[in-house]
C-alpha cells in the first residue's frame, strides 16, 4: 500500500520526465531547422544583397551578380503549376466529397489512386512530362515545368479538399438541400464557404511543396542563364539554379547557391507556416 | 360516419372507430401517411406507418431511440433521398398528392415543407443572407421586397429584435439558441405550408428550449408543424396531437391530452409512465 504523498510524488516526477523527454524531442526536431537556416545564411551571406534580388545569374568566374532571373522562373512556373493544379484539384476532391456517394468503389478506387500520385516521386513526374509533352513539341519549356508541377500540386489539393469537405457537418448539406436548393449550388454557395480555410490551406501546401523541387524541373524547364521572359522557352528556377552552381568550381557561385538556398528554405517555411497559422486560427473563429 | 372510417385505411375495428373520431374532431388533414415501408439498406425501419397530420396544428412524434420517429420526419420532405440505399414505398399525401411519387418535383415539395434540425447549422453567411438564401434561389425580389421578407421571417421566429443592428454579421456569432431560431427564420422565410422540427432543442439550455416552445405555440396558427422529440415533457407542453412510435411501427396516434391521460394501447403507457424506454 502506498501512501498518498509517495504516489503523488510519482506522479509529479513522471511529470517532470515526461514533460522533459517531450520538450527535448521538440528541440531536437526544430533545432535541424534552425541549423540549416543558419548554415544557408552564413555561408551565403555574401551574395545576400540587393543585388541578388536585381540582377541576373553571373557568367562562370564573375563576380556579383543575382538570381532575379532564376527567381522570377522559379515564380512563374509555381504560379503556373498552383494555377493548373488547383483549380483541376478542387473539382476533383469535390467531386469524391460530394458526388460519388453513390459509387464507392469508383470514389476509393480514385482515392488510392490519389494517394499514389501524392507520394510518387517528382523525378518521375518530370520524365512523365518529358515524355508526353517535351518530347513532343521538341524543346524545353516553362510550361512544361509548370505543368510537371501542377502534377505535383494536383493530389495535395485533392486530398486537402476532399477531407475537409467531408468535415463540413452533413446537416448542413442537409439545411441547404431542404430549402429546394440544387446539390451544385449548396457546394458552391454554401460548403465552400465552410470550406475555404482548409482548401485555402491545401493550396498553399501544394504551393509551398513545388516550390522547393527541383527534380521535375530539370527533364522540364531545364534552366536559362539569361533574362527570358518566354514561357515557352527554357525557363531558370532557384531550385536548378542552386544544383547547378554547388556543383560549379566558383566560390561566387557558391555564396549563390547558399544564398538561393537560404531564400528557398525561408519561402517554403513561411508558406507552410502561414497556411497552418491560417487554418488554426480559422477553426478556433469557428469554435468560438 | 362510414365515410371517416373508409379514409382511416385497414386498422382493427376499435381502432377505425377511435381515429375516426379523432379525424372528426381535428379537422383538415394536411399530411396524410398510407401504409409506409422504409428500408435502409436493406434494413426494415419503418412498418406499414399510417397517421393523419392534422393542418395548423402542431403534432408531436415521440418514441424511444430508433424508433423510428426521425426516419418518418426524414420522408415527409424527402430528405431521405440524399443518400443511397435508401427507400420508402406506400403513399405519402401533401395536400392530397402523394410526394413519393418521382413526378412529385423536390423543388415544389421543399418549398412546401420546411425543416429544422437537431443541431443549429446557420451557414457561414451573415444573419441576413442566411435567411435570405433560400428566397434568392426561388424567387426574384427586388432588394426592398427581400429585406421585407428576411424581416418578416426574422420577427416570426422571434429574432429580430436581437439581430436588427447587425443583420450583415456573421450567423454563426449568435448564441445556440439564437442559432436556432435563425435556422426556424431561414426555414419560414419561404413561407412553407408544413414546419418539420427534429429534435429542434436537444442541444439547448432550458431557457433557449423555452423560447423554441414559445415560438412554435405563436406559429401553428400559420403552419402545420411536426415536431420529432425524446422529450415526452415538452411534446405534452406543445402538442395537440401526439404519435407514439416503438420498433418502426405507429402504436397510437391520438389528441396529446388523450394520449399522456388515457393512452389507449398498454405499450404507450408504458413508455409515457417511464416504466420503459
Amino acid at each position: 500500500m502506498q501512501s498518498a504523498r509517495g504516489l503523488i510524488f510519482r506522479r509529479r516526477a513522471s511529470n517532470l520526465v515526461s514533460k522533459i523527454l517531450g520538450t527535448a524531442a521538440t528541440l531536437f526536431g526544430l533545432s535541424w531547422l534552425v541549423w540549416i537556416l543558419i548554415v544557408t545564411l552564413l555561408n551565403g551571406a555574401q551574395a545576400l544583397s540587393l543585388h541578388f534580388f536585381t540582377d541576373a545569374t553571373p557568367p562562370p568566374g564573375a563576380e556579383g551578380g543575382g538570381l532575379a532571373n532564376a527567381l522570377v522562373g522559379s515564380a512563374l512556373m509555381s504560379a503556373l503549376g498552383v494555377l493548373i493544379g488547383a483549380p483541376l484539384g478542387i473539382a476533383a476532391g469535390t467531386y469524391l466529397a460530394e458526388f460519388a456517394e453513390r459509387r464507392p468503389v469508383w470514389r476509393e478506387t480514385i482515392r488510392f489512386v490519389n494517394d499514389i500520385l501524392l507520394s510518387a516521386p517528382s523525378i518521375v513526374l518530370g520524365l512523365f512530362v518529358y515524355t508526353i509533352y517535351v518530347r513532343q513539341v521538341g524543346h524545353f519549356s516553362g510550361l512544361a515545368g509548370g505543368i510537371a508541377l501542377a502534377l505535383i500540386v494536383l493530389p495535395v489539393v485533392v486530398r486537402t479538399t476532399d477531407e475537409t469537405l467531408r468535415l463540413v457537418p452533413n446537416m448542413m448539406r442537409e439545411a441547404a438541400l431542404s430549402l429546394g436548393i440544387p446539390r451544385w449550388k449548396v457546394t458552391v454557395q454554401v460548403l465552400y464557404r465552410a470550406a475555404l480555410p482548409g482548401i485555402l490551406t491545401g493550396v498553399l501546401l501544394g504551393l509551398a511543396r513545388i516550390t522547393g523541387e527541383t527534380a521535375p524541373l530539370l527533364f522540364t524547364a531545364l534552366n536559362n542563364q539569361f533574362w527570358s521572359r518566354d514561357i515557352n522557352g527554357p525557363t531558370a528556377s532557384v531550385p536548378v539554379v542552386i544544383f547547378q552552381f554547388a556543383m560549379s568550381p566558383y566560390d561566387n557561385w557558391h555564396s549563390l547557391a547558399w544564398a538561393g538556398a537560404f531564400v528557398v528554405t525561408m519561402v517554403v517555411l513561411v508558406l507552410s507556416v502561414g497556411a497552418r497559422a491560417y487554418l488554426l486560427k480559422n477553426r478556433m473563429d469557428s469554435n468560438a | 360516419m362510414p365515410n371517416e372510417a373508409s379514409l382511416a385505411g385497414p386498422r382493427e375495428g376499435a381502432d377505425v372507430a377511435a381515429s375516426a373520431a379523432v379525424a372528426a374532431a381535428r379537422g383538415r388533414t394536411k399530411i396524410a401517411v398510407k401504409g409506409l415501408d422504409f428500408y435502409y439498406r436493406g434494413y426494415h425501419a419503418l412498418k406499414n406507418v399510417n397517421l393523419e397530420v392534422p393542418e395548423r396544428q402542431i403534432t408531436a412524434i415521440i418514441g424511444p431511440s430508433g424508433c423510428g420517429k426521425s426516419t418518418l420526419l426524414r420522408i415527409f420532405n424527402r430528405i431521405y433521398s440524399v443518400y443511397a440505399g435508401l427507400e420508402a414505398t406506400g403513399e405519402v399525401l401533401l395536400d392530397g398528392e402523394n410526394i413519393l411519387d418521382p413526378q412529385y418535383s423536390l423543388n415544389r415539395l421543399r418549398t412546401r415543407v420546411g425543416m429544422v434540425f437537431q443541431k443549429a447549422v446557420p451557414f457561414p453567411l451573415s444573419i441576413f443572407e442566411n435567411v435570405a438564401f433560400g428566397l434568392r434561389h426561388h424567387i426574384k425580389l427586388s432588394r426592398g421586397q427581400l429585406e421585407d421578407r428576411v424581416e418578416k421571417a426574422l420577427r416570426e421566429a422571434a429574432l429580430w429584435d436581437e439581430v436588427k443592428d447587425k443583420l450583415h454579421t456573421s450567423g454563426l456569432g449568435l448564441s445556440g439558441g439564437q442559432q436556432q431560431r435563425l435556422c426556424i427564420a431561414r426555414a419560414v422565410a419561404l413561407r412553407p405550408q408544413v414546419l418539420l422540427l427534429d429534435e429542434p432543442t436537444s442541444a439547448l439550455d432550458p431557457i433557449a428550449t423555452g423560447r423554441i416552445e414559445q415560438l412554435l405555440s405563436d406559429l401553428q396558427g400559420e403552419y402545420t408543424i411536426v415536431i420529432v422529440t425524446h422529450n415526452m415533457q415538452q411534446a405534452a407542453r406543445v402538442s395537440t396531437y401526439t404519435a407514439y412510435m416503438y420498433l418502426g411501427e405507429m402504436v397510437e396516434f391520438g389528441a396529446t391530452a388523450e394520449l399522456f391521460t388515457r393512452p389507449q394501447r398498454r405499450q404507450t403507457e408504458d413508455y409515457i409512465t417511464g416504466r420503459f424506454g
